[in-house]
């Protein structure tokens, strides 16, 4: 061995040394004869049984010296086990979490459980809790179903709370496990109620005393975040329930929910005034799932009715691009119908997450009961109560209305509404290509300025993702929402909106999920991301690198805080002391931070800062190359501020 | 008070004379930087709210330009009426102002028009050719 051979093997040493004398290998370093260190660790934890609210366990615990006691090691049928077959049921595809030991139990039953460990649901490794909820929260948009966190106890929840927060205002649904153990080691991290950390923003929760019941649980929290008004909903499963023997215990059948949709006679009443009309419309707002958008352009193409949409700012709208969607050939319209939207004659609009009762008895207004300032740009916004609303789910009216037209129809009808059809199909046609030359003479202007106009970051993007199945999933408002005039949205999820409530942080663990969705789907999930919000979470880049999840990451770097620069500038103004100071405290300057060392950081390929606009579209295509292979990427674009 | 300013805008606008002092366009671009100017009309004077070339009536002369400035400063702190900042002579000189206006006038926008631009005539050509039925 040459010397600088064992000079790289001592280091080597030293290295696996350290890591063994951390607190996680402190066991391992004993077994390994590393008596100094794990005596160290005990004398260290021995010093720690006098902290307040730490139990001398607990500290033993923390440095790796304790394990379970031997009888729940040996459980045959461990009630986690159980608990991943509900959720194996439930068709769960992807459980996220950061490794918590309140639910070390069902964590081994998720990655050993069955002939299909670590398959529905898959263990998905998060970096922070928030990311975890934000990733279920973009899978949630995109595929209109939930995908499950797991969270740990207290602790984890208040890691996570700011993203159930906006998946509640959003009304996503997700399905939200905490781990809580009082009993044993970690009373610090526990307490009685620690749903109640939560339980102003999700739609429910439960904490099961039994293993039946805990079952159950999950099964109605399931049910309880798909049924409207969707949300985050969850159960508090104890560790003991998770490791006890749960014998010859069955697991319960799953009952889906009976989702209401309007009346039969309602029914009939729409589909015979959609029938009989010269000329209706249709206006579709956000609907819960890919299913009822597909109702929707059913019923659109079934009576003729040209169709408003909201695909360019919310998920599960009508396509954009779809013949019948745009003003139509005569908008004197003698009947509008809303779906989950207000309608001139008529509107389905499911319940919101105002009727949601008795879960924030502080009115403090996370439930809206005073009336919600409603941001322009804003997330889910219901429409005011209208005097021929119909209060039910519009997904759930669908199919009834789509029956009564169909027996409704004459073939003279038939013809006429052939003939209005294929009018509305010309007129919205040249309406979009009017729209679009308009949109791009508009953006014309700093086409070749540097930094980059965002409007041709959009514009090169889009030529390149055109023909592709595309997901968008970073909110857009912030980058002046280029995508809404320039791309087509088509699909249920070419667009998941806004963040649910402005918090920062969303936009790369949200985009996260999305990609996890669109990994077996050949699909791949574009993210213009703000550098704000990515300095909150980076960890999620980790995640798409590990998972090799289809996500193209392109930074939005305008090095700033971009709207609270304007903020700050506008308040100096207002007092009358000038804007020339407006960036302390706003400003991502000095030092410059470099996305795409950070993005290598995390495994994830990058490139950049690239502040040339000649050299803008090369990159994206590499970056579209990557995700098309299944490869994350990120490239760090200079951008103008907006 | 209203009344009176639109009256005085009217008459400034009237009279307004290429008589342009001409600021330091050097100075302008740090000043309109450190202003944060380009917060809201971008580096180049060309987004969001442009200010280069015939984008603006702002930019149509120096008084304008300064007036535009000074009756915002003017107008009720407490009651912002659009999003521009106030600029008050107390924060922002006279001669300041005049360097960031010689700076704005002095950035050429030279975006090609959309027909010789190929990424935005590919866009434009692609709508086009989409058949009015399909919904692809």
């Amino acid at each position: 061995m040459t010397e600088s051979e064992k000079k790289s093997d001592k280091s080597a040493e030293i290295s696996r040394r350290a890591f063994l004398g951390t607190s996680a290998g402190a066991a391992a370093a004993s077994l390994l004869g590393n008596n100094k260190s794990a005596n160290a660790q005990t004398a260290k934890s021995a010093d720690r049984t006098d902290l307040p609210g730490q139990s001398a366990e607990a500290a033993e615990r923390d440095v790796g010296g304790a394990q379970p006691p031997a009888d729940i090691r040996a459980a045959q049928r461990p009630g986690s086990d159980l608990m991943v077959q509900v959720l194996r049921d439930l068709e769960i595809e992807y459980i996220a979490a950061n490794p918590a030991a309140s639910f070390e139990g069902l964590q081994e039953s998720i990655i050993n459980y069955g002939d299909t460990p670590n398959e529905m649901p898959e263990f998905i490794s998060a970096l922070h809790e928030e990311s975890s909820v934000d990733m279920a929260h973009g899978y949630a948009k995109s595929e209109g179903r939930p995908m499950a966190v797991l969270l740990h106890g207290t602790l984890g929840l208040m890691h996570s709370a700011m993203a159930i927060y906006q998946a509640y205002q959003y009304q996503s649904p997700i399905l939200l496990i905490a781990g809580r153990d009082d009993t044993n080691f970690l009373r610090s991290q526990s307490a009685d109620d620690i749903a109640g950390i939560v339980r102003s923003f999700t739609k429910w929760d439960a904490h099961p005393k039994n293993l039946a019941d805990a079952l159950a649980a999950i099964q109605e929290a399931y049910r309880q975040a798909i049924t409207p008004p969707c949300g985050p909903a969850l159960v508090v499963l104890d560790t003991e329930l998770q490791k006890e023997e749960a014998g010859d215990m069955l697991v319960p059948t799953y009952v889906p929910p009976k989702i209401t949709g309007i009346s039969n006679r309602d029914a009939k009443a729409v589909a015979k005034a959609l029938v009989d009309a010269k000329n209706p419309r249709i206006a579709v707002g956000k609907l819960r799932t890919p299913r009822g958008v597909d109702d929707a352009v059913e019923l659109a193409v079934l009576v003729g009715a040209s169709t408003s949409t909201r695909a360019v700012i919310v998920p599960m709208s009508f396509p954009q691009r779809h013949p019948l969607c745009g003003p139509g050939s005569d908008t004197d319209y003698d009947y509008t119908l809303g779906l989950e939207t207000a309608g001139v004659e008529a509107a389905i609009i499911g319940p919101h997450r105002r009727s949601i009762e008795g879960r924030d008895e502080t009115g403090i207004g996370y439930g809206f009961i005073r009336e919600p300032p409603t941001p322009v740009w804003g997330p889910y916004k219901p429409p005011k109560p209208g005097k021929n609303d119909m209060h039910a789910d519009a997904e759930a009216s669908l199919p009834a209305i789509i029956a009564e037209a169909k027996t409704l129809l004459s073939p003279a009808q038939e013809n006429t509404i052939a003939a209005r059809s294929k009018n509305h199909a010309v007129a919205n046609h040249a309406a979009a290509v009017e729209a679009l030359e308009k949109a791009l003479e508009a953006r014309r202007r700093g086409w070749n300025d540097s930094p980059i106009s965002l409007a041709r970051l959009y514009a090169e993007l889009w030529i390149l993702i055109k023909d592709e199945d595309w997901c968008l999933a970073s909110p857009t408002q912030f980058s002046s929402g280029h995508n809404r005039v320039l791309w087509d949205h088509n699909k249920p999820y070419s667009h998941l909106g806004m963040h649910g409530a402005g918090g920062i942080g969303y936009c790369i663990g949200a985009s996260t999920g999305a990609a996890l969705a669109a990994k077996h789907r050949d699909r791949i999930v574009i993210n213009i991301q703000c550098d704000g919000d990515l300095n909150m979470v980076p960890g999620a880049l980790w995640t798409a690198a590990h998972y090799r999840l289809p996500m193209l990451v392109v930074m939005h770097n305008n090095r700033a805080w971009h709207q609270e620069y304007m903020y700050a500038q506008y308040m100096a103004g207002v007092r009358g002391r000038g804007g020339d100071r407006a960036h302390i405290g706003t400003t991502l300057r000095d030092p410059y931070i470099n996305y795409a060392k950070m993005g290598e950081a995390y495994g994830v390929e990058s490139e950049g800062p690239i502040s040339d606009p000649s050299k803008l579209m090369a990159a994206l295509k590499r970056g579209v190359d990557a995700v098309k292979d299944g490869r994350p990427y990120l490239i760090d674009v200079l951008t103008q501020p907006r | 008070m209203k009344i009176l300013r639109i009256l005085l805008v009217i008459v400034l606008l009237q009279n307004v004379h290429a008589q342009d002092l001409g600021g330091d366009v050097e100075k302008g671009e740090q000043l309109y930087y450190n202003f944060a100017c380009y917060s809201c009309h971008g580096y180049n004077a060309t987004m969001r709210v442009p200010l280069v070339g015939n984008a603006s009536g702002i930019m149509s002369s120096e008084q304008v330009f300064l007036t535009y400035l000074r009756l915002r400063a003017d107008q009720n702190p407490t009651n912002p009426k659009n999003a521009m900042p106030n600029y008050a002579a107390s924060t922002l000189s006279d001669e300041q102002a005049l360097d960031i206006y010689a700076y704005i006038k002095s950035v050429k926008d030279e975006s090609p028009e959309v027909e010789d631009n190929p990424v935005m005539q590919e866009m434009l050509d692609a709508a086009k050719a989409r058949s009015p039925g399909d919904a692809r």
